[in-house]
């Protein structure tokens, strides 16, 4: 089921407010909402679930004008920031909610909720309470009693925000595989650039408000539309008052490309990083492969130049790809997600 | 959106309520105090119209009447001392409640909440019987303003201790361990470090021990015995209205609301600036 | 959750050999000396005496027409008010968390009222209003409306001296909880009561209990602003606390007096043994959500 949002105004005042917002999530996508805090991201996931009305613009489900439609006969699944756990009832009462607020069948409710919990690997938190689960387990609830009434479309709005270092990793594989088994288009807010990159398969990049750019991750970061989106999804460096990548930045000999001076090589692992003094007294910084800085070291105190890598001479020669496809997924993605069956 | 229609419909609801039990009744007495006359229109139901002829002089004098004068002023100052020792005691069993432990503290937890339980009139009835003409302990307080203070002590005690309890629970004890490991004892750190994250809470008891005294009527008005200088504002409100001399009536309680009303604000206002200090 | 229960006792046990504590020893001292005086005595002089008079001239006391009468119109008023207290105090207290709007201020004003203001005033505001010599009887009376002097009176007296309560022993719950409850459930199809009933009512239902048991007390124990409104019609407008005082003050019956408080007081107690409970399991729950 896609949904398009198409010129999408809310405003609040300051901060958090959409402005003019014109986006296509296509069907069976997992997009990402990504930005720096105050963006506007939760508000345009809001919008999606019909829990804020837009002040002018139209949101359509499917083809299906829903700008006005109540949230509760949207038919959309919704995961809160912080779970909105039903404190009061078991984990089992919690995923048949939405079923029973449906009418469905007494055996039907009952297992629906099984598959779901099975699903989401809590067969054995049913009769708990929330306060008893860990977050992670609170989070995997709330999938479930979400996903339980088969909605047309997932909407997550920081679903790793409360959650430790392992625990996020996890789930972040989880819910890819999740996605990849049973295909619903999923919408998840996110303010953490890498995260979204090993997720989605497409992103959004918002900025006070507005959609600076959308397409694949890979698309993205290789050809930002503005240099927000370049500083905001990747290393950056500036050279001449162009923002680049450093790992775009490639030595050769003095007295070609702008002259420099290596004042310091830090290694990282593989990668090395050479920060340099550019005549005009700017500083900037290039970042090699281990591999790369071996074939050509350079030493600290030495002149060189700087030039930025052609795509037509790019040692590897990968970077571009004009089509810009979205269904290329990031390499890391490729080991996590074997779509499994149960 | 689905529910809006509903939600206007109730709100109108609950405004004519409110408008019915409060807000009418309140300008009804406002006008009747003030001398402002209020007839209503014959035949349309929802047209009032008034007439306004004020006047204040009349109201002054009404309220400036020695008896008037007196009661207000027996009401304020007997209000005040209550409040000012129920706060220095709410405090004490607050501190009590909260950092010690000895069995029977759910009892005394039990008992604090007693005086907010009881009808006040019961309580009347037991300080009569407790401390009249034949007291069991040998103690006539009718007709003095003891009885009055002993009475209003009892029915505004749990607003203190409340008031102070959950602040002092919620009170972060970094501060204090703090304070004693520069070497205060527990009595400096109590009066330096505790007291002044207290005193918001101990104001609003205040403000509340007061309201609740200056206002209350069932629990005083047998142990006051009838005489006329123990007869507090509310007590005097009740027999000018039995007396059928409502204007009066009115006016001392427009008098009494307006004084008290300055009070409550003052206190907030220095509470709310005390917090303001407190959370910079 | 068996942690807290297993660890909490044992932290107790180590807070009061803390030396620091024995500093406590006479501010405990103080405390139970002044709440014994001051409420211990009246209380226990109370009950005391109402079985050293003898069961017998107790119980015949209390079966007097006009005692059973008054007992009788105090619990008619309590069940009118109480539910309807209870439907405002949950609907004003869900527009005033919930939602933005013209007057607001206003309403959370309206509510603090009657506890800011005498109840003799609040009485004496009521006849001005609908008595035949106030602002709006003549009209009233003209149309057969006796709001004064009647049960009608009591039940408005009644009203709007136990207004506040519910309101606000569920605001700062419902306010603590947030709306994520709700608007998950929305999204999952509930509508407005269905949300109301199954997601908010049971999240809120300890605070909302122990209003409704304050209010139930309230209303039960009301006498200044009832004593104005009702004219004191024995038989007929008389609620219990007001024959407690119209025995003693003016027909000199002092044991009836002092039988009806017995049975006040013993009605109010056990309205304060369940809210006592209610708060302790509301405490608990508050530590669950934290």
């Amino acid at each position: 089921m896609s949904i398009s949002l198409e010129k999408v105004t809310k405003r609040f005042g300051v901060t958090f407010g959409v402005e003019d917002v014109t986006t296509l999530i296509p069907s069976g996508s997992l997009t990402a909402i990504l930005g720096p805090s105050g963006a506007g991201k939760s508000t345009l996931l809001r919008l999606i679930g019909g829990l804020v009305t837009p002040d002018a613009g139209r949101i359509l489900i499917d083809d299906d004008d829903v700008t006005f439609l109540d949230p509760r006969h949207r038919n959309i699944g919704f995961c809160f920031q912080n779970y909105a756990p039903f404190r009061h009832m078991t984990v089992a009462k919690n995923v048949a909610y939405g079923l029973k607020v449906r009418h469905r069948p007494r055996a039907e409710i009952a297992d629906r909720v099984a598959e779901m919990l099975e699903l989401v690997r809590l067969s054995d938190f049913a009769s708990r309470y929330p306060a008893q689960l860990s977050g992670g387990e609170m989070q995997r609830m709330a999938l479930a009693r979400a996903l339980a009434i088969a909605p047309r479309v997932l909407l997550l709005d920081e679903p790793f925000g409360a959650l430790d270092a392992q625990v996020r990793a996890e789930l972040r594989t989880w819910i890819k595989e999740l996605h990849d088994r049973i295909h619903v288009t999923t919408v998840l807010v996110t303010h953490d650039q890498n995260e979204a990159m090993e997720v989605a398969d497409s992103l959004i990049v918002l900025n006070e408000g507005r959609v600076e750019q959308a397409g694949s991750p890979t698309d993205l970061y290789d050809h930002p539309a503005s240099e927000f989106v370049l500083q905001f999804l990747g290393p950056s460096t500036t050279i001449d008052g162009v923002a680049l990548r450093p790992h775009d930045l490639v030595i050769v000999p003095t007295g070609e490309g702008t002259p420099a001076t290596v004042t310091e090589i830090s290694t990282l692992g593989f990668e090395i990083r050479i920060a340099i003094l550019l005549g005009s007294g700017e500083t900037a910084w290039i970042q090699q492969s281990r591999a790369e800085f071996d074939a050509q070291p350079v030493t600290i105190g030495q002149s060189i130049g700087i030039t930025r890598r052609d795509a037509t001479v790019s040692p590897v020669g990968t970077r571009l790809d004009p089509r810009g496809a979205a269904d290329r997924a990031p390499d890391s993605a490729a080991a996590l997600t074997q779509p499994t069956t149960p | 959106m689905g529910g809006a229609l509903g939600v206007a419909s109730g709100s109108a609801l609950l405004m004519s309520y409110l408008s019915l039990i409060v807000l009418i009744p309140i300008a009804a007495i406002a006008a009747r105090g003030l001398g402002v006359t209020v007839h209503t229109n014959g035949w349309g139901m929802a047209v009032w119209h008034w007439s306004a002829s004020s006047d204040f002089s009349g109201f002054w004098s009404n309220v400036t009447q020695s008896d008037s004068a007196h009661a207000i002023w027996l009401s304020l100052w007997l209000s005040l001392s209550v409040a000012a020792v129920n706060a220095v005691f709410g405090v004490v069993i607050a501190m009590v409640l909260v950092r010690d432990s000895f069995a029977g503290k759910r009892l005394l937890e039990g008992v604090i909440d007693l005086p907010f339980a009881l009808p006040t009139i019961v309580a009347g009835v037991v300080f009569v019987y407790l401390y009249g003409g034949s007291s069991p302990v040998h103690v006539n307080l009718i007709g003095t303003w003891m009885g009055l203070l002993v009475a209003l002590l009892f029915v505004t005690l749990p607003f203190s201790v409340r008031a102070v309890q959950p602040v002092l629970e919620s009170l972060d004890s970094n501060a204090e361990d703090a304070s004693r490991s520069l070497g205060a004892g527990g009595f400096r750190t109590f009066a330096s470090v505790v007291l002044p994250s207290l005193l918001p809470a101990i104001l609003t008891g205040f403000g509340l021990a007061f309201a609740r005294a200056v206002g209350e009527f069932g629990s005083i008005t047998l142990i006051a015995g009838g005489q006329q200088t123990t007869t507090t504002a509310s007590n005097l409100i009740f027999n000018l209205f039995a007396g059928q001399n409502y204007t009066r009536a009115a006016a001392v309680s427009v008098a009494l609301l307006v004084l008290s009303l300055l009070l409550l604000a003052s206190i907030g206002v220095t509470s709310s600036r005390i917090q303001r200090r407190l959370s910079l | 959750m068996t942690d807290t229960v297993t660890i909490v006792p044992a932290a107790r046990r180590n807070r009061a050999r803390d030396p620091h504590r024995r500093q406590l020893l006479p501010l405990r001292a103080a405390a139970l000396l002044y709440v014994a005086l001051l409420v211990g005595i009246p209380v226990c002089f109370l009950f005391g005496k109402a079985f050293s008079a003898g069961l017998g001239t107790f119980w015949n006391q209390i079966t007097q027409p006009g005692a059973v009468s008054a007992l009788e119109l105090s619990a008619k008023v309590a069940a009118i008010v109480v539910p309807v207290n209870t439907i405002v105090g949950v609907g004003a207290g869900m527009l005033l968390a919930r939602r933005q709007f013209v007057g607001k201020r206003l309403l959370d004003l309206t509510f603090d009222v009657p506890i800011a203001i005498s109840p003799i005033i609040i009485g004496l505001s009521l006849f001005l209003a609908y008595s035949k010599i106030g602002a709006f009887g003549p009209w009233l009376f003209a149309r057969g409306v006796m709001l004064v002097f009647s049960v009608p009176g009591v039940v408005l007296a009644t009203m709007a001296v136990s207004l506040p309560y519910v309101l606000r022993s569920i605001v700062p719950v419902l306010i603590e909880i947030g709306e994520s409850q709700e608007q998950a459930a929305r999204t999952l199809g509930a509508g407005m009561w269905r949300r109301l009933f199954t997601i908010t009512l049971p999240a809120i239902r300890w605070a909302l209990l122990y209003g409704i048991a304050v209010t139930l007390a309230r209303s039960l124990g009301e006498f200044g602003a009832v004593l104005v409104v009702s004219g004191n019609r024995a038989g007929l407008t008389q609620t219990l606390p007001v024959y407690i005082y119209s025995a003693w003050d003016q027909n000199f019956n002092d044991v009836g007096a002092f039988s009806g408080a017995v049975v006040l007081a013993a009605i109010s107690i056990s309205v304060l043994i369940v809210l006592s409970i209610l708060r302790a399991r509301e405490r608990r729950l508050r530590v669950d959500i934290a």
